[in-house]
């Protein structure tokens, strides 16, 4: 039971507690880049999600024959071949949306999201933790990509994985699109207000301030 | 006896005076219709400021009218209310709230506002710009920089390489009256214009650089649009032009004394 816990609080707390994106901005160039739309950004979830915890289930099998000199390269070997079998995969069955990932499938090699997991928890704990936190943080990033993807999709289009869902002014609806929110910008301060957001409803989350203002003394201006 | 007057609120009104030759001319000629717009664009800034009063305790500031001024004169036509709340909430909560209030932001509340509407919204047309409200740019300017409020270097630059491209054949004529109205209310802005004299100089230089770079080379551009994004990049770059101007005040300091 003690170990269930353990399991369950390993696949929970990388959910919004701490989660990979907003708390420790880890991937967002990926989370960025991929937003414009739901389904883009669903595809790039799963690929992610599904590298990161195989990635993290192989590399935890070996952790103790890798020579730690040059482990960042076995690491590295690893992800590369499991991102090259999602990439083939995604090209021969969603060949549209590979389309529309572009390089950012590929570029799931040097995400530090999952060479961060990988890394700091994969070569210290056995296959099957490693294998939940690398899910929970595959998964706690997924979740931000889908909030922001939801909503530029939403606000910039009016459709949610393109289906109408706010009735365009051109079809008789009411909805103008804010087509800010397909440029870069619109990424960075949506997340941004995720981010604000949740260290409001968390407040341990935010950083301690690097500097206080200085107080006026008595009799000074 | 300037040392008790001079605060945030002193600087605010001071602001505002100065921008006063500008809203009589702009609702001279603009009638009921242009006052109702700033008045609800005061309305939405006056109650974000009363949130952000009341959730972390930041004191209101007046400088929400001259902001307010700004947007109304220079934000695209017929945008319709949702959309002008939703553009000024922006602007004024992610570029001067989100800071700790007025005197703490790096970019003009209305610049983020006007940016946010016009590239946004892209169907709406920019406003022509009221040549008489232009010409009372010119008092705005002098008021401003008489009273201390505005960075002359700022607006000396900017005149200059005007004169420098006018001199050199660009033709100018149509973003002008922009550019002179957008110098005074959201480039030569106390707050967010750069702090050294150096860097003023370079943000009003590069300020007109970008004028007559937006005006010959961008196709299709609005006067009024020009003008807004040529005042938002410079503004962007005026902490650098600080950090450089300081850099080689260190440098030449060095020389001259040998010492770090």
């Amino acid at each position: 039971m003690a170990q269930r816990s353990t399991f369950w609080s390993t696949l929970t707390e990388p959910l919004v507690r701490q989660n990979p994106v907003t708390l420790q901005i880890l991937g967002i160039c990926s989370a960025l880049a991929v937003t414009t739309s739901l389904a883009t950004a669903l595809t790039m979830s799963a690929s992610l999600t599904a590298v990161l915890t195989l990635a993290a289930g192989l590399i935890s099998v070996i952790r103790n024959h890798i020579p730690g000199t040059i482990r960042l390269i076995v690491q590295i070997v690893i992800i590369a071949s499991l991102v090259i079998v999602i990439d083939q995969i995604l090209q021969a069955y969603f060949a549209e949306i590979s389309r529309a990932l572009s390089v950012y499938v590929g570029l799931i090699t040097t995400n530090c999201l999952v060479l961060g997991r990988t890394e700091a928890y994969a070569t210290h704990n056995p296959p099957g933790r490693s294998m939940v936190d690398a899910l929970g943080n595959g998964l706690g990033y997924s979740l931000v990509l889908l909030v922001i993807g939801g909503v530029r999709e939403l606000f910039g289009k009016g459709e949610l994985m393109g289906q109408q869902v706010l009735p365009l002014v051109e079809q008789g609806g009411w909805f103008t699109p804010l087509s800010l929110m397909l440029l870069p910008p619109a990424a960075f301060f949506l997340l941004g207000l995720l981010v604000w957001a949740i260290r409001t409803v968390q407040p341990e989350q935010a950083e301690a301030p690097e500097h206080s203002p200085p107080l006026a003394r008595e009799g000074e201006e | 006896m300037t040392r008790g007057l001079w605060d945030r609120e002193t600087v605010a009104l001071m602001l505002i005076a100065a921008y006063l030759p500008l809203a009589a001319m702009w609702l001279r000629y603009g009638g009921v219709a242009a006052a109702l717009d700033f008045v609800a664009i005061l309305l939405v800034l006056a109650g974000w400021q009363l949130v952000f009063l009341l959730v972390r305790a930041q004191a209101p500031s007046l400088s929400a009218i001259a902001s307010a001024l700004a947007i109304a004169m220079l934000m695209p036509e017929e945008l319709g209310p949702l959309r002008v709340i939703l553009g000024v909430s922006f602007g004024t909560v992610m570029g001067e709230l989100v800071f700790g209030g007025w005197g703490r932001n790096v970019v003009h509340p209305a610049t983020i506002a006007l940016a946010f509407l016009g590239f946004g919204f892209p169907g709406f047309d920019w406003p022509d710009i009221l040549l008489p409200a232009a010409w009372a740019a010119i008092p705005a300017g002098l008021i401003g920089v008489v009273a201390g409020i505005m960075p002359w270097p700022v607006i000396a630059g900017a005149v200059l390489i005007g004169a420098g491209g006018v001199a050199l054949g660009f033709d100018l004529n149509a973003v002008l009256p922009a550019a002179a109205l957008v110098l005074v209310l959201l480039v030569a802005d106390p707050v967010t214009s750069a702090a050294t004299t150096l860097g003023r100089w370079l943000n009003g230089l590069l300020y007109g650089f970008l004028v007559i770079l937006f005006a010959t080379g961008w196709n299709g551009a609005a006067p009024v649009q020009i003008a807004v994004s040529a005042a938002l990049l410079a503004t962007l770059a005026a902490p650098v032009l600080d950090e450089a101007a300081i850099a080689l005040w260190r440098a030449n300091r060095r020389r001259r004394h040998g010492k770090p």
